[in-house]
C-alpha cells in the first residue's frame, strides 16, 4: 500500500484519537505510543505481512496499537508513580484559546437548530437512547429521524470544516 | 490507507455505533471492531470527529457571558424557551446565581417563549442581584415576551432596553 506523507499523517491522527480514548487526555506518553505503533506497523509492512486492503490494514493497525497500549499499561503498573508534587504535563491537543475559537464557530452551527432537533440529538449522543426509543418518544418515523440527524450533522460539518481549514491556514 | 474506500456501513447504523462509542456504552469487542474499522476508513473517522464535536457542543451551556462597558451581559447562544422544565431555565438560574457580578443584563432577543416558570426565574435572579447591591435589566425582548413582562408588572422592576449601550449606561444612573 502507498503510505505517502499525508497518508501517514492521517494514520497518526487516527491513532492518536484511539490512544487518547484508551489512556485519557492526561497521559504524557500519547505521542510515544502513537509513534511506537507506527514503527511496528511499517516494519510489518516492509516484511509485507500486511494485505493490500484498507479494511484488513485497519484491523491489523488496530491490533498493533492495542498491543502497544497493553504493554504500556503493564509497564506503568511496574514502574513507581511520579512525584505527586510534579506538575501534570500539558498534553492538550490544542491550546485553550484555539479550542475556544473553534467552540465559538461550532456554537454558531448548532445555534441554528430547532430546540426539538437539539433534544433529539442530545437523546442520541448524550443520553445513550436507542433510535427506536427516540422515534417512539417523539412520534417520528425512521425517515424523519434520518432527516433530523443528517441535517444537523451537515450543518455542523460545514462550520467545523471551515474552521479546521482556517486553523490549518493560520498554522502554516 | 485509501481515503476513497467505499464504506459499507449503513449511515444510521454507523451513527448509532458512533454515539455509543462516544458515550462509552459499546462493549469491548464492539469498540475493537469499530476502531479497527475507522483506522482503515477515512469516511467513518471523519464522521466520528464531527459527531464528537457536536456531542461536546450539545453538552455545553446554552448561555454565554460577555462584558460590555464593565457590565456582564448574558446571552443565549441559540433560540431558547424559558418555560417549565427546560434546560435553559436551569442554566439561567445557575449562571446568574453562581457568578460574582451583580450588575447584569440578560439579552432576551433569542427567547421566543416565556411562561410563569420563566418569569418567576427572572424575578428570582432580580431578587438575588438586588440583595447583593446590584441590578438586573433585560435587552431586546421579543414582543410576546415584552407583553408578558408588562402585563405582570415585572417591567417596572426589571427595565427592558432595545439598545445595549443605553442599557449599559443606565447602570451609571443607579444610586449605589
Amino acid at each position: 500500500m502507498d503510505f505517502n506523507e499525508p497518508a501517514t499523517d492521517r494514520l497518526r491522527l487516527k491513532l492518536r484519537y484511539k490512544v487518547l480514548y484508551h489512556v485519557g487526555h492526561n497521559c504524557p506518553d500519547v505521542d510515544d505510543l502513537v509513534q511506537e505503533t507506527l514503527v511496528r506497523f511499517f516494519r510489518a509492512e516492509q516484511r509485507q505481512t500486511i494485505r493490500n486492503n484498507a479494511e484488513e490494514c485497519g484491523a491489523f493497525l488496530n491490533g498493533v496499537c492495542r498491543n502497544v497500549i497493553l504493554e504500556y499499561r503493564r509497564r506503568m503498573r511496574r514502574e513507581p508513580l511520579l512525584d505527586p508534587d510534579q506538575p501534570i504535563p500539558d498534553t492538550a491537543i490544542r491550546p485553550e484559546a484555539e479550542i475556544l475559537e473553534m467552540r465559538d464557530a461550532i456554537d454558531n452551527g448548532l445555534a441554528e437548530l430547532a430546540e426539538r432537533d437539539r433534544m433529539i440529538l442530545r437523546a442520541l449522543y448524550l443520553e445513550g437512547k436507542e433510535k427506536e426509543d427516540i422515534c417512539k418518544e417523539w412520534g417520528m418515523t425512521d425517515a424523519q429521524f434520518r432527516v433530523v440527524l443528517f441535517r444537523a450533522k451537515e450543518r455542523f460539518r460545514r462550520v467545523y470544516n471551515a474552521e479546521m481549514k482556517r486553523t490549518s491556514t493560520v498554522e502554516h | 490507507m485509501d481515503a476513497s474506500m467505499n464504506c459499507k456501513m449503513e449511515p444510521i447504523e454507523r451513527e448509532e455505533v458512533i454515539a455509543k462509542y462516544l458515550s462509552r456504552s459499546l462493549d469491548e469487542e464492539a469498540v475493537e471492531e469499530f476502531e479497527g474499522h475507522y483506522l482503515g476508513c477515512d469516511e467513518c473517522f471523519d464522521e466520528l470527529q464531527v459527531s464528537e464535536r457536536m456531542a461536546a457542543d450539545l453538552r455545553s451551556s446554552s448561555l454565554a457571558w460577555k462584558q460590555s462597558g464593565g457590565i456582564s451581559v448574558l446571552q443565549f447562544k441559540g433560540h431558547a424557551e424559558l418555560t417549565h422544565a427546560t434546560k435553559e431555565l436551569d442554566e439561567l438560574r445557575r449562571e446568574v446565581l453562581e457568578q460574582k457580578d451583580t450588575k447584569v443584563i440578560i439579552d432576551l432577543s433569542r427567547v421566543t417563549k416565556i411562561d410563569s416558570a420563566g418569569l418567576g426565574q427572572l424575578m428570582s435572579c432580580y431578587s438575588h442581584l438586588v440583595k447583593n447591591r446590584g441590578m438586573l435589566k433585560v435587552l431586546n425582548p421579543v414582543p410576546e415576551v415584552r407583553k408578558l413582562l408588562d402585563m405582570t408588572g415585572i417591567s417596572t422592576l426589571i427595565p427592558a432596553f432595545h439598545d445595549e449601550e443605553e442599557a449599559v449606561s443606565s447602570f451609571g444612573e443607579q444610586p449605589e
